[in-house]
């Protein structure tokens, strides 16, 4: 599984099919100042990743 | 129909969307939330654009620390509402238009009536929990929500049309914790612009909305991305609507 952080780097996974909150859970990442798309779509932590997904993790910004 | 001064003044844009476009501009009635980095961008062109009727809120008053970005209030406005700057800016650069400038804090109580008559609703809010405010009102109203946020070089955007799209809700389950945000006033340009862009295209009917599509600027490496989302059938907010 590819994933895309949210400082621009890039990183490989092997492993099983695991939740997004685990991932991000297991890359030291707060998910409540990111959101996730999984190939693409948002998701919520809820769902699963792994094999050939690709994963974007963003840091979402809340000022104006 | 537009008089002649109507014509001359937004002939520019006429050019994109007709007069008919320009004459749907003049009919919408707009609430901005907010006169800060985002409500100055957003509120400036919209009455420069001619949207015919616009409220803006806000409860704070103008500090210096805010004039590398809110645009809306000069160095002579600092300790005054920036409501008071707000409308005096607005009317200056199109005294045709109509201006209301309100000095509240947006909450539960007087959302229903800050929003009434209004027909689109312009995010240019500094946190998640009024946000959440005005993504409900304007699920209840049915009427669109045009979300904005920035933090230093970086912003996102997303048109929220009820019933059509993700509310904002399903794309932000919830809010992130609060801090106090870097803020460059260019950022705060170019996702008021988009924002600005957006209602445009929606009130004339052009283009395509940033519809079920989250935008994001990257100013520090120069980069725009966007994520699809979709409404979520759990959706505290809109799952009924």
């Amino acid at each position: 599984m590819l994933i895309a952080l949210p400082d621009g780097s890039r990183r490989e996974i092997a492993g099983d099919i695991a939740r997004i909150e685990d991932i991000l859970k297991q890359l030291c990442i707060n998910p409540e100042e990111v959101i996730v798309a999984k190939n693409g779509r948002i998701v919520s932590e809820e769902e699963t990743a792994g094999g050939s997904d690709e994963l974007k993790i963003v840091r979402f910004v809340h000022g104006g | 129909m537009l008089n002649d001064a109507e014509k001359k003044r937004y002939s520019r844009q006429i050019r994109l969307f007709g007069e008919d476009g320009q004459e749907r501009l003049l009919r919408t009635s707009v609430f901005i939330a907010g006169a800060g980095g985002l409500g100055s961008v957003i509120s400036l062109y919209m009455a420069a654009a001619g949207f015919g009727k616009i409220r803006i809120c806000d409860c704070d008053t103008v500090e210096l620390s805010n004039l590398n970005r809110q645009i809306l209030h000069g160095s002579a406005d600092v300790g005054r509402a920036k409501a008071k700057s707000a409308y005096e800016s607005l009317t200056d650069i199109n005294p045709e238009i109509e201006v209301e400038a309100l000095l509240e804090t947006i909450s539960e109580e007087n959302v229903d009536q800050l929003l009434q008559g209004c027909d689109i609703i312009m995010d240019a809010m500094d946190n998640f929990p009024v946000r959440y405010l005005l993504n409900r009102a304007a699920l209840q109203r049915k009427i669109p929500l045009f979300h904005g946020a920035i933090s230093g070089y970086q912003g996102q955007a997303t048109t929220i049309i009820p019933g059509k799209t993700a509310c904002l809700a399903c794309i932000f389950p919830r809010a992130p914790p609060a801090s106090v945000f870097p803020a460059l006033g260019s950022t705060c340009g170019v996702i008021g612009s988009i924002q600005v862009t957006e209602a445009v295209k929606y009130v004339t009917g052009t283009g395509k909305l940033l519809e079920n599509r989250l935008l994001f600027w990257d100013g520090l490496n120069g980069c725009l991305d966007e994520m699809a989302c979709e409404r979520n059938s759990a959706c505290r907010e809109c799952r009924d609507s």
